[in-house]
């Protein structure tokens, strides 16, 4: 057997590459969770304590949570049945919509806020009337947080909408809406007990993303005045050192525990959204 | 009153009719089938009655009712899709009562009715299996019971067994065949397959452009098709030119080879050109004693296709082919030998091409 045949059989670079990707993404945690628990070498856990103890996070956290909860619901009630129908019956629509869900991308989000803060924060009225129906949005709490919510759909909308259409794409919308009307169910049974369950994975993977860009959003929030985790993050880690370490890889183990529950929600039943 | 009556559907796209003046009756618990070619509209007439396209003109009647204009999930029909379209996040038995569900019905009732529909397909194991981990034959079998579930007043199937190997579709076929049969179920099957059309169904419909060209039982459809397009479309065909040579006695002549046939010759009169079609099995090698029919013939090839031997023949200057059922004990002529061949007067088909 000579050395060529040899390094195939142990597939040598397969290893080498494999080795190589996961130093590149283990090495820069290591450091950060070596760095977080170097503040103190008689309590190594300093760091994790002190950001536990500390009342704002745990506000800015689960502001933030809900805040990433709200977006994900509306955007799913928005976008699925906007990309199930494009699916159906306006295939040609689907170009536009596409452009349309990639405009936050082309869009800063600085443009947006000051965007909705010069739109909202004027009384909204009936247009050539001298009648307000809601007073600006941007002076009340709730108003506020509608308009966030708002901004975070947007921001989200190119991970939900190509999420979710990429899982249509595999499971053949047409015939299972006829198949399921044929049997006598209604729009919205076809849509929450036929398409909904379908593209299960693909929706979690869009609420993940969403989760990701709105728990860690920091300009909308900023400007908007809300005391969300993205600038609580991004003021500890201007006067602080090892808590915003400790907090990035606490939020790195969030992600990975979040992975892991679409894989545990959706791996059994994961290839049934295939048709074989 | 028919059970089931398309009265004048057509249904034009843009500037092109996919079914034009389509008419038709079902009579409860007939089995019909729509055979045609690709784009012939027979799919398209199909999801009319299912209600996923509205016809342009005409009336759809069910049971006396006009369902028209009704939407699908109104009209209380039963749809089995080539793609099977199971769905795919259900089991087996959820697949089955989803119908059931959608109505609301007992949950004891449901139950009963999933073990008695697995158990008309042979699949009473597998209620809490997924689609994915059965095979095609049997996906296809559990979008049958689902269809059936119901109670249909109309089961539509669309070509369900296209897509199965050639084994399962004949399996398969026969079993649809019996459950309908069984069921008493009113049934529209479309296909492209002649073979399944011929085998499963009461009545065929042969439709071409849109339009039928024949409805009739398949002996009728086989022995004695109408126009030429049912002739070539349905089993296989020798054609030729012929003229005609003596109208009263039906004696044609093709390159100067006779041939007498039993159909009626009105309005033609000597030497009128036509079109004469012979199916290959019609055609045996000629004993003595045949007088009618009896041609001289080379022998050009021969191929074995398994239970049939195909032998193409020379004669006059036209080849036809002539099928003999395979017999290992059967003394084959070989290629170039001289002979005789014959066919009945009613294997003389007439299919003018312009006339009929």
């Amino acid at each position: 057997m000579n050395f060529i045949s040899r390094l195939r059989k142990i597939r040598f670079w397969s290893w080498f590459w494999l080795i190589l990707g996961a130093f590149y993404f283990i090495m820069p945690l290591l450091a950060t969770f070596e760095f977080s628990i170097s503040w103190d070498p008689n309590e190594p856990l300093k760091a994790y304590t002190r950001v536990f103890e500390d009342n704002s996070f745990w506000e800015s956290f689960l502001y933030s949570n809900l805040l990433a909860v709200a977006t994900i619901i509306v955007n799913t009630i928005l976008i699925v049945p906007t990309a199930y129908w494009i699916r159906l019956r306006l295939p040609q629509a689907r170009r536009i919509v596409e452009f349309i869900t990639l405009l936050p991308f082309v869009v800063p989000a600085i443009i947006l806020v000051f965007g909705l803060i010069g739109v909202y924060s004027a009384p909204i009225g009936i247009p050539f009337t001298n009648i307000d129906i809601f007073q600006p949005l941007t002076t009340f709490k709730f108003g506020t947080n509608v308009l966030i919510v708002a901004g975070y759909m947007i921001l989200a909308m190119p991970y939900m909408y190509r999420s979710v259409d990429t899982g249509m794409r595999t499971v053949d919308v047409r015939t299972l809406t006829e198949a399921a009307q044929s049997l006598g169910a209604s729009w919205l049974t076809i849509i929450t007990q036929v398409i909904l369950p379908n593209v299960r994975t693909a929706l979690l993977s869009g609420a993940l993303l969403t989760f990701a860009i709105v728990v860690g959003e920091v300009t909308l929030a900023s400007f908007l005045g809300v005391s969300a985790f993205g600038p609580y993050l991004f003021l500890l880690g201007q006067h602080r050192a090892y808590e915003p370490a400790a907090l990035s890889f606490v939020s790195f183990l969030l992600t990975w525990a979040a992975m892991g529950l679409i894989q545990l929600f959706t791996g059994g039943q994961g290839q049934a959204a295939g048709t074989r | 009153m028919a059970y089931l009556t398309l009265s004048n559907i057509s249904k034009q796209y843009a500037d092109a009719y996919a079914v034009q003046d389509f008419n038709l009756d079902v009579e409860k618990g007939e089995f019909v089938s729509f055979l045609g070619p690709s784009g012939c509209g027979k799919t398209t007439t199909l999801r009319m009655v299912a209600g996923f396209e509205i016809p342009t003109t005409g009336k759809i009647m069910v049971n006396s009712l006009d369902i028209t204009n009704k939407s699908p999930n109104q009209r209380n029909v039963g749809m089995v899709f080539q793609a099977y379209a199971l769905f795919p996040n259900m089991t087996v038995a959820q697949n089955i009562s989803f119908g059931l569900r959608v109505r609301k019905g007992k949950e004891s009732a449901i139950k009963e009715r999933v073990a008695e529909m697995l158990s008309i397909i042979n699949l009473e194991n597998r209620g809490n299996s997924y689609p994915y981990q059965l095979s095609g034959g049997q996906q296809q079998r559990v979008a049958l019971a689902r269809a059936l579930a119901i109670s249909p007043q109309v089961l539509l199937l669309d070509e369900p067994l296209s897509a199965l190997d050639a084994k399962i579709r004949v399996s398969l076929r026969a079993e649809i065949r019996s459950i309908q049969q069984r069921l008493g179920i009113t049934t529209i099957y479309v296909t492209h397959d002649q073979e399944e059309a011929l085998s499963l169904s009461d009545r065929i419909v042969v439709m071409n452009s849109g339009r039928i060209e024949q409805v009739g039982t398949p002996f009728q459809i086989y022995n004695f098709p109408e126009t030429s397009f049912v002739a070539s479309f349905v089993g296989s065909l020798n054609t030729a030119d012929a003229e005609i040579v003596d109208p009263a006695k039906k004696l044609l002549s093709m390159d100067g080879v006779k041939f007498e046939s039993a159909e009626e010759m009105d309005g033609l009169q000597k030497g009128d050109k036509v079109r004469i079609a012979i199916r290959p099995e019609r055609f045996s090698f000629a004993s003595e004693q045949k007088k009618a029919n009896v041609v001289d013939c080379r022998i050009e090839n021969i191929t074995f296709l398994g239970s049939v031997v195909r032998i193409q023949v020379l004669i006059g200057k036209t080849k036809f082919n002539m099928d003999t059922f395979n017999n290992p004990f059967l003394e084959l002529p070989k290629i170039g030998d001289e002979t005789r061949v014959t066919c009945s007067r009613e294997a003389v088909l007439v299919i003018g091409t312009e006339s009929r």
